[in-house]
């Protein structure tokens, strides 16, 4: 009885130095994580950050209206008098449905709408995350990480 | 016998791995009783399918199972193709085998490092065994442009091909993760203190398995040699050399060692068809439109084991019905069984050697 005792202090002692061995090893390498908010990761190319809009490009043809599984975005349209150029009244992204699948990038014909870089998305108002125009220039100019 | 006493395990536990109550019924610190309530992470999912087009559904099946969200991607995006008759590229499915073990790699280095956290092993093991899945996220990311819930998988295809490069950093990986792998098998498999926590814990026999219906990994621990990519080969796994590893006894510690050996499968079956990925075309576009009739049920080989899909469709533009088997769901029935004798702590250790993941329980 006591024999197996000592054993298993022993097998004990000897698994510990065989995990240490490993823990050592690690202990010489280089760190695997960044010092976050000083130094910061660059997004990778085909990231999917807010969805952001080029105004002049979108032909108003409500294709990513109807693929966006959540129904976060919300456009309008008015006809001008000559019924042939057609002017968008209202084009707004509710970032809170968003669920950033990337398909209304994907489908859209004049890549008008696209999926930015940012992902620090933190607002001070719940309003502003509901109803973000897409047709203004300072759509997330003051959210923290806003580029554009 | 003494009194018994009823505790509350959960929704809001560390070791329940998401947000499942078990009321368990204890006598002193031994349990005798377990209720499971599920629903706390109830979204309807089933009932969202019936209301979405088949390519809006993708994104929601990322939500299934979080950690392998590209297999869910596929058992779906396989599904509609058999229902509605769509081709796929060669290159395609190469693609898909290859980021689908990837996936499967990554599921099981986040399984194995919360069971090594469940029994104690505070951080270090789920550290290791995360900066080896940071390498593999990051690979997705430049694929897809996500990091977790990837909606990569297409209806004929996928978005978009591998950027340039891609390959030769999966080479790297591999090689990298063989090496870890020796590592694992130091820091944790034959440690006489890990073996001592999980060795005859939990066993669940070959018959039990079976009547619970139990998939996957677990019940391959309990020694039933019994894997879809071999026994009804989907996509182009016929083509490739791999074992099916099986466990002996059925206990927590053989459900772990199947685990880390199937990594070590996953990394030959990538390793095959990294070599051997014909060029062509793997794109499918979002805009094309998929409508059809018929019904159909189709299984895959998740990380977790067997996720099915059945639909039934009538001619609109999405299914009028979906019902999705979840692996987890019935690998966690076999839970009130297989703790019923044991000590409170070894309750979690059979919990955490069971690797449920809640978001595909509760769908």
């Amino acid at each position: 009885m006591l024999f197996i005792y000592i054993k298993r202090i022993f097998i004990g002692f000897y698994s510990l130095l065989k995990g240490f061995k490993v823990t050592f090893k690690n202990l010489l390498k280089k760190p695997v994580t960044l010092n976050y908010p000083v130094v910061k990761q660059p997004m990778k190319e085909r990231f999917r950050g807010m969805v952001d809009l080029y105004p002049d490009k979108c032909v108003i043809c409500y294709q990513c209206i109807k693929i966006c599984p959540t129904a976060a975005l919300d456009l309008g349209h008015k006809t001008l008098e000559d019924n042939k150029t057609k002017n968008i009244t209202k084009f707004t992204f509710n970032a809170e449905l968003c669920c950033f699948c990337g398909l209304c990038d994907e489908i859209c014909p004049t890549e008008a709408i696209f999926l930015n870089q940012m992902y620090e998305v933190s607002y001070f108002d719940h309003k502003d995350l509901i109803k973000i125009d897409l047709m203004s220039p300072e759509k997330y100019k003051n959210v923290d990480g806003g580029t554009s | 016998m003494g009194d018994l006493v009823t505790i509350n395990m959960g929704p809001q536990h560390p070791s329940t791995h998401g947000v499942l109550y078990l009321e368990l019924q204890l006598d002193g610190e031994v349990v005798v009783g377990c209720k499971t309530h599920l629903g706390y992470l109830h979204r309807s999912i089933e009932k969202i399918a019936e209301n979405r087009t088949y390519t809006q559904f993708i994104p929601f099946t990322d939500r299934l199972d979080y950690l392998a969200s590209m297999n869910n991607n596929l058992g779906y995006c396989l599904a509609v193709e058999k229902l509605l008759n769509v081709a796929v590229t060669p290159r395609a499915q190469y693609l898909r085998v290859i980021i689908a073990e990837l996936n499967r790699v990554v599921s099981h280095l986040v399984a194995i490092g919360t069971f090594a956290q469940d029994l104690g092993a505070y951080a270090t093991p789920l550290f290791y065994a995360f900066s080896d899945r940071e390498k593999i996220v990051e690979l997705f990311d430049s694929i897809c442009g996500s990091r977790l819930t990837y909606n990569y998988m297409r209806i004929g295809g996928v978005s978009g091909d591998i950027p340039a490069g891609t390959e030769q950093v999966i080479k790297d990986f591999i090689k990298y993760e063989r090496k870890q792998l020796i590592e694992y098998n130091e820091l944790l498999t034959y440690n006489a203190i890990f073996l001592a926590r999980s060795k005859n814990i939990g066993i669940l026999s070959k018959e039990a398995a079976i009547n619970y219906s139990v998939t996957g990994p677990i019940l391959r621990a309990s020694g039933v040699k019994w894997d879809l990519r071999k026994e009804e080969p989907y996509l182009v796994y016929d083509q490739f050399n791999f074992d099916i590893p099986v466990g002996t006894v059925g206990d927590s510690w053989d459900r772990f060692k199947v685990k880390l050996d199937e990594i070590e499968q996953s990394l030959r079956i990538i390793e095959q068809a990294i070599g051997a990925i014909p060029e062509g075309n793997p794109v499918s576009k979002v805009n094309r439109v998929f409508r059809g009739t018929g019904e159909i049920y189709l299984r895959t080989e998740n990380p977790r084991g067997e996720l099915g899909f059945y639909l039934v469709a009538e001619g609109g533009f999405n299914p009028t019905r979906c019902k999705i088997r979840s692996p987890s769901f019935s690998n966690l029935s076999a839970l009130e069984e297989l703790i019923k004798g044991l000590n409170i702590s070894d309750a979690v250790c059979v919990l955490g050697s069971l690797d449920i993941v809640m978001g595909e329980i509760d769908r």
